[in-house]
């Protein structure tokens, strides 16, 4: 019946499938693990309930600031995700597909929608959760939610005066990548150290400018008035060191899983690639773990506590990248 | 001993509990071009896989110059040149930086010149200092013949290694690789759909068809059919069917 239905939306039909293909079948471990999970979150709040309740008064007292924030966060959220789909499905191998304007334009509406939806749904989980726990305050929960939600449709359909930006055609991953100019061609050095560079070009790939500069911008947002530049820039700086383990790490890893299959048919041994590809990135988490533990002890805190703090995230952030790179040969698995 | 460069022996291979391949023995002596043909899907590129230990065999044996893959894969891979699919080359690595990993895992201490006049017969030097990220698919597709071909390996395994490439640089590429053959032996394992490497370049030919070798070409059955300038495009067809 959903086919059918579905059929003449070829986005949602193949989200449909996919969400289809990759269901596998209800096991006991898995719906023990989230039953422990909704019993842990009630039991927080069956703790927390006057300070849920306190909450949900304030959020009263301020229902319009809380309002106009979540109007303004779905309105941006929501543009970019049209942008993003709209962007994507042009590319799509579903492009060129014949569909009805009407449908697709119901199709598109839905799949931008969707974290607008979601956002309500589970504002209404949230406060069907407190109204409960705290019954006293149930009229606050029901006035927030209704206000926030509002808020959140106001703001999905504010979405659609912002206007959209300016094209982007370059290849996708070029971008970012410095791009090597060498003026005479050296000979050729047979090694292995350019697995090493791997990681951090990866790194630098995915730190997109825009990213990053968006991603500083709630840190200078929420710093207190009277705070001063020197603070501040430490506050940034351990924040660029914090985004460069977040970022190094996983780029260790989706690199390790490529070297493997890459270096299969090489005469390598593992411990060989592995020295090769882990050494610069733990160099790297060791040299931002120092920087860590400087700009601590420049903001104040003791001498022992700094580098303690930045011996703990070398070793942390080394183990991570050691237990995570998977340079083992493994065996193919089997197709769905 | 056999001096086979590659001996396969009831090889067995698949993946889960699906079997792809059943019970396939062949062997490859020095100056030989093998070619695979077959449908999409009968296991070619499995089978190519097992002899690149990308995939890892249920049963039977590989020798690559007489070595054991299984017993000493180093020193079966260090005889071996495996052309990757052009997809699998590390995007942020340069030509240049990819032709180093490899001489580098095989121990060499210099690229030999050889592969430099190849590079150059496939216009690929000016892409030398380019990220793999930024080349076409035919750019790519050189690069993965190149590395396979770095340190003068007696087994060359090429999977659908001409796809994308011009016309121009597929001569080249056909020519080099019959002149390699003649002149310093070894062997090339290709799995491919055109024929007109079987008809023009290779000795020995064979058809997979569901996991099984339906067909074989002898060397004499090859040079037969070229004097007799028989259709293969026939032959092919004919054992396809039966």
């Amino acid at each position: 019946m959903i086919k059918i239905r579905l059929g003449s939306t070829p986005r949602l039909m193949t989200a449909h499938l996919i969400r289809f293909n990759r269901r596998t079948r209800p096991q006991l471990r898995g719906w023990a693990i989230r039953l422990a999970g909704a019993c842990l979150v009630a039991l927080v709040l069956y703790g927390e309930r006057e300070r849920l309740a306190q909450t949900a008064d304030w959020l009263r007292e301020h229902i319009l600031a809380a309002s106009g924030l979540a109007s303004i966060a779905t309105a941006i959220s929501v543009a970019r995700r049209r942008v993003r789909k709209r962007a994507e499905f042009a590319k799509s191998w579903l492009a060129a597909l014949p569909l009805r304007t009407s449908m697709a334009r119901w199709e598109a509406l839905l799949i931008e929608m969707l974290p607008a939806g979601a956002v309500v749904a589970a504002l209404a989980g949230i406060f069907f959760a407190v109204a409960v726990s705290a019954p006293a305050s149930s009229s606050s929960a029901l006035a927030v939610w209704a206000c926030l939600s509002g808020g959140v449709a106001a703001g999905a359909i504010a979405s659609y005066t912002i206007p959209n930006p300016k094209p982007v055609d370059l290849p996708p991953g070029s971008r970012y990548v410095p791009r090597r100019r060498i003026a005479t061609a050296s000979a050729l050095r047979p090694s292995l150290k350019a697995l090493g560079f791997w990681p951090l070009r990866l790194m630098f790939a995915r730190a997109q400018p825009k990213l990053v500069a968006r991603a500083i911008l709630p840190v200078l947002v929420l710093m207190p008035i009277g705070t001063s530049a020197a603070t501040a820039m430490c506050v940034i700086a351990l924040y660029v060191v914090a985004g460069v383990l977040s970022l190094l790490i996983p780029a260790a890893i989706s690199v390790s899983v490529s070297v493997r299959a890459w270096t299969a048919p090489l005469p390598v041994r593992i411990s060989q690639v592995m020295q090769v590809v882990v050494i610069p990135t733990i160099a790297i988490i060791a040299g931002a773990s120092a920087a860590e533990g400087l700009l601590l002890f420049a903001m104040g805190v003791s001498l022992r506590t700094a580098l303690a703090s930045g011996l703990c995230m070398a070793f942390i952030g080394s183990l991570a990248a050691l237990a995570a790179v998977q340079l083992r040969p493994k065996r193919v698995r089997r197709p769905p | 001993m056999s001096n086979d460069i590659l001996q396969i022996r009831n090889l067995r291979a698949g993946y889960g509990s699906r079997v792809v391949l059943e019970n396939i023995s062949m062997s490859l002596a020095p100056g030989d071009w093998y070619v695979l043909l077959g449908p999409n899907g009968c296991g070619k590129s499995t089978l190519l896989d097992c002899v690149a230990s990308r995939l890892i065999a249920s049963g039977g044996e590989i020798h690559i110059g007489g070595v054991s893959l299984a017993q000493n894969p180093y020193e079966a891979k260090r005889r071996l040149g495996y052309a990757c699919a052009p997809e699998a080359l590390p995007a942020l690595l340069t030509a240049r930086q990819c032709l180093e990993v490899h001489a580098g895992a095989k121990d060499l201490s210099a690229i030999d010149g050889d592969l430099f006049v190849l590079a150059e017969e496939l216009k690929f030097t000016p892409y030398l200092e380019l990220f793999v990220d930024t080349m076409s698919l035919g750019t790519r597709q050189k690069l993965a013949v190149l590395l396979a071909l770095v340190g003068d390996p007696l087994l060359i395994v090429l999977d659908e290694a001409f796809n994308g490439l011009d016309p121009a640089s597929a001569l080249v590429l056909k020519r080099h690789l019959r002149a390699r053959l003649d002149r310093c032996g070894g062997a090339v394992l290709l799995a491919t759909h055109s024929l007109d490497i079987v008809e023009h370049y290779a000795d020995r030919a064979a058809i997979l068809i569901d996991g099984r070798l339906q067909r074989e070409w002898q060397k004499d059955e090859i040079r037969r059919l070229r004097a007799d300038n028989a259709d293969f495009e026939a032959a092919v067809a004919q054992a396809m069917q039966s």
